[in-house]
């Protein structure tokens, strides 16, 4: 087991009466690309933040390398890199200019600038814009640039708030190459997300809702985490299946998943034979069923709607 | 760890000297309306007295010798007559004729002037400005004593020999106080500290102090307010730069803007209006320290206001009462003692004073000590707030 670089200890923040985030505890190994999933408001941001030194706990502490994120956040800037959620460099200047500028900002010797800058432009593939005005960007590049800023100092960990929101599947693909060799490179990568499909390029997954953290585990101890196979079943008319199945007691939940029905339910054989015996509706026909590997999804709505009856605790 | 990384200082430097430079609109107005203003101020403020007030004048004693006042009147540039009827009846409604004063000669004037009952002149005056009343009653009194003198030397050149000898019987000393009393008693004035009496340069550090307020404090307070606004301030924040190098990084570019507006308004003042400026070295000390004093202001606003918009309403309404308090276009004396201790905690009443001593008195450091020490500090606490409510967005 490697050294953990990020350890939170009943790390809570509220403003007011709001609690964004609540008593949460985990840590994060060197390496590792932690995908951080929830909804929007879950506590995502706020959690990131507070371990980038932006603001401050309200309760518990987090530390990165053993440094407090708040007493020693000057200490502890140069160690990460940050690319926020909102595109946050100077639209005027050059992407060549945003990077001296964050390289000084970082305090990277001058001598060793130039080259660094070179390198990361060739890495971000940008070295044609080099002297473009950062306003004059595509959205994928501009989002390229910021993480390549982020980069400038050479930090061996990264916190990425959404990277790839409001991207074409190309960029998207860029961004999540660039982080696969950012951590092939030996970076830790802590990354927010609701992309469902993103969570599953991450070697590490927290659930985060509420500002409690419902589970972190490896994407696949996740999706062992569920006790029962997943039912799919096709029934005509969807529609109306849909909102028949979703007021049936026994079934937890149900999904619409590519023109299939997936039911949340504690024990679909049980279900599915009587449903062979005796089908329970007349007007909508059962054309066939089968049984499917739960994915992302899947997981993170059976644990974020509480559908205890389909989960067991995941071998983390 | 140093206390300040001056390659950390340079690189903010540069960044913000780069904003400056490729927002080509802001940097042509920072260019070109200094000067013009100046030139507009400074023709402005070139005469300090008021000329040409529209003015009716009514002669109902229609005699010479009203007249030769009309005459004497008609001389004095406060003044642009307009003759009425002799038989106007409502004079009173200046706003109906379309002027501030009305100037009555009234019927019997010549014949009460004879008699050794002089009839007063009437004169109507529009008090809405206070200033233009006693302007015009103070110029009406002026053509009349001198128009008195006039008559008063005629008289005393026509006086029959008779009453030469009668005078003659008189004891000496009576005789002299006599003629003392006939000649006008006068004071012999020597004008010192501006000699010319040259109003443009009371004015220039005015000029400079409004010009430089209204640049600078709003472009500063624009520049942490912007970052905040487009969230780059976070960004910022999170790199290894202190609070206190991004705060000296963003005054730098237009600490250098500024001395090089200083320079210009001097220039033009100097070439155009022929302002002089003494002791330079001083007088650059004092801009410094002004510029410091102001620049630390708008970074206080800029720190403390959300948005640019905030910025830009912070500094309007903090410079609003400036323009008017801080005796730059006139003397503080005018303000009740009360207002004057508001006066002095704007910079640019201090500046306006230490820049008047230095350059139209040629004066000593220790008479304008006080408003450097002020000055300074101004530019201490202003930057250490900044920092201070920098701070703040940590949280």
């Amino acid at each position: 087991m490697t050294e953990p670089v990020i350890v939170l200890k009943h790390l809570s923040k509220s403003f007011g009466n709001v609690h964004a985030v609540r008593d949460l505890s985990f840590q994060i190994e060197a390496g590792t690309i932690f995908g951080f999933l929830g909804p929007n408001g879950a506590g995502k941001t706020t959690t990131m933040r507070m371990l980038c030194g932006l603001t401050h706990p309200t309760g518990g502490r987090a530390t990165i390398d053993g440094l407090d994120v708040w007493q020693d956040r000057q200490k502890v800037r140069t160690k990460f890199g940050y690319v926020p959620q909102r595109f946050s460099l100077y639209p005027d200047l050059t992407v060549a200019e945003n990077f001296r500028f964050f390289g000084g900002a970082y305090g990277v010797p001058r001598a060793e600038l130039e080259s660094r800058v070179e390198r990361l432009l060739r890495v971000i593939d940008l070295e044609e814009k080099k002297n473009t005005a950062a306003q004059s960007l595509s959205g994928g590049m501009r989002q390229l640039l910021a993480i390549g800023c982020a980069l400038v100092h050479d930090p061996s960990l990264l916190f990425f708030d959404e990277p790839t929101v409001g991207l074409d599947p190309v960029h998207r693909q860029q961004i999540w190459n660039l982080l696969y060799d950012l951590s092939h490179e030996g970076k830790t990568i802590f990354v927010t997300t609701h992309y469902m499909d993103e969570v599953e390029r991450c070697t590490e997954v927290g659930f985060i809702e509420e500002g409690r953290l419902l589970a972190k585990a490896p994407p696949r101890a996740l999706k062992s985490s569920f006790r029962t196979r997943l039912l799919e079943v096709d029934i005509e008319p969807l529609m109306p299946a849909l909102v028949r199945l979703r007021s049936l007691p026994e079934l937890l939940g149900v999904s619409l998943r590519s023109g299939g029905l997936r039911l949340y339910v504690s024990d679909p054989e049980k279900l599915l034979a009587r449903w062979r015996e005796n089908w329970p509706f007349p007007d909508l026909r059962l054309l066939g069923e089968r049984w499917v590997e739960p994915d992302m999804e899947d997981v993170f709505t059976a644990y974020s709607q509480g559908y205890h009856g389909v989960l067991r605790k995941p071998a983390s | 760890m140093k206390w300040l990384s001056l390659e950390a200082v340079a690189s903010v430097a540069y960044k913000e000297f780069l904003h400056i430079y490729r927002d080509r609109r802001v940097l042509l107005l920072v260019l070109t309306l200094p000067p013009l203003f100046t030139l507009l101020f400074g023709h402005a403020f070139e005469t300090g007295e008021l000329t040409g007030v529209p003015s009716l004048l009514i002669d109902q004693d229609n005699t010479p010798r009203a007249q030769e006042f009309i005459d004497i009147i008609s001389k004095n540039k406060t003044f642009q007559w307009r003759h009425g009827l002799p038989d106007m009846k409502d004079e009173s409604n200046l706003l109906g004729h379309g002027v501030r004063a009305a100037l009555v000669i009234p019927a019997g004037w010549n014949e009460s002037l004879e008699n050794g009952d002089p009839k007063p002149l009437l004169l109507y005056v529009d008090a809405s400005d206070i200033n233009t009343a006693d302007a015009v009653e103070g110029s009406v009194r002026q053509s009349l004593g001198d128009f008195q003198l006039k008559q008063r030397d005629r008289m005393i050149e026509t006086l029959p020999e008779e009453v030469f000898e009668l005078g003659k019987q008189l004891p000496v000393q009576i005789r002299k106080r006599f003629v003392s009393m006939m000649e006008m008693w006068s004071v012999d004035r020597k004008l010192l500290y501006n000699p010319k009496s040259r109003v443009i340069d009371y004015v220039v550090p005015g000029i400079i102090g409004l010009i430089l307020q209204l640049l600078t404090v709003t472009l500063m307070a624009c520049t942490i307010a912007r970052e905040r606004e487009s969230g780059t301030l976070y960004q910022l924040m999170v790199t290894s730069l202190r609070r206190r190098e991004i705060v000296i990084g963003k005054m730098l570019p237009y600490l250098v803007v500024s001395v090089f507006l200083v320079l210009v308004i001097m220039v033009v003042s100097g070439w155009h209006f022929g302002v002089a400026f003494h002791q330079l070295p001083a007088l650059a000390l004092v801009c410094l320290l002004f510029l410091l004093c102001s620049l630390g202001l708008g970074l206080l606003i800029s720190a403390f206001s959300r948005t640019q918009t905030q910025a830009i309403q912070f500094s309007v309404f903090f410079l609003l009462p400036v323009f008017v308090l801080s005796g730059a276009f006139a003397p503080l004396e005018q303000l009740p003692t009360a207002v004057r201790y508001v006066s002095e905690l704007f910079p640019l009443t201090h500046f306006c004073r230490a820049f008047r001593l230095v350059n139209m008195y040629d004066a000593g450091l220790q008479f304008y000590t006080g408003d450097l020490v002020i000055l300074l500090a101004g530019a201490l606490i202003t930057f250490i707030g900044a920092v201070f409510l920098l701070r703040r967005i940590e949280q």
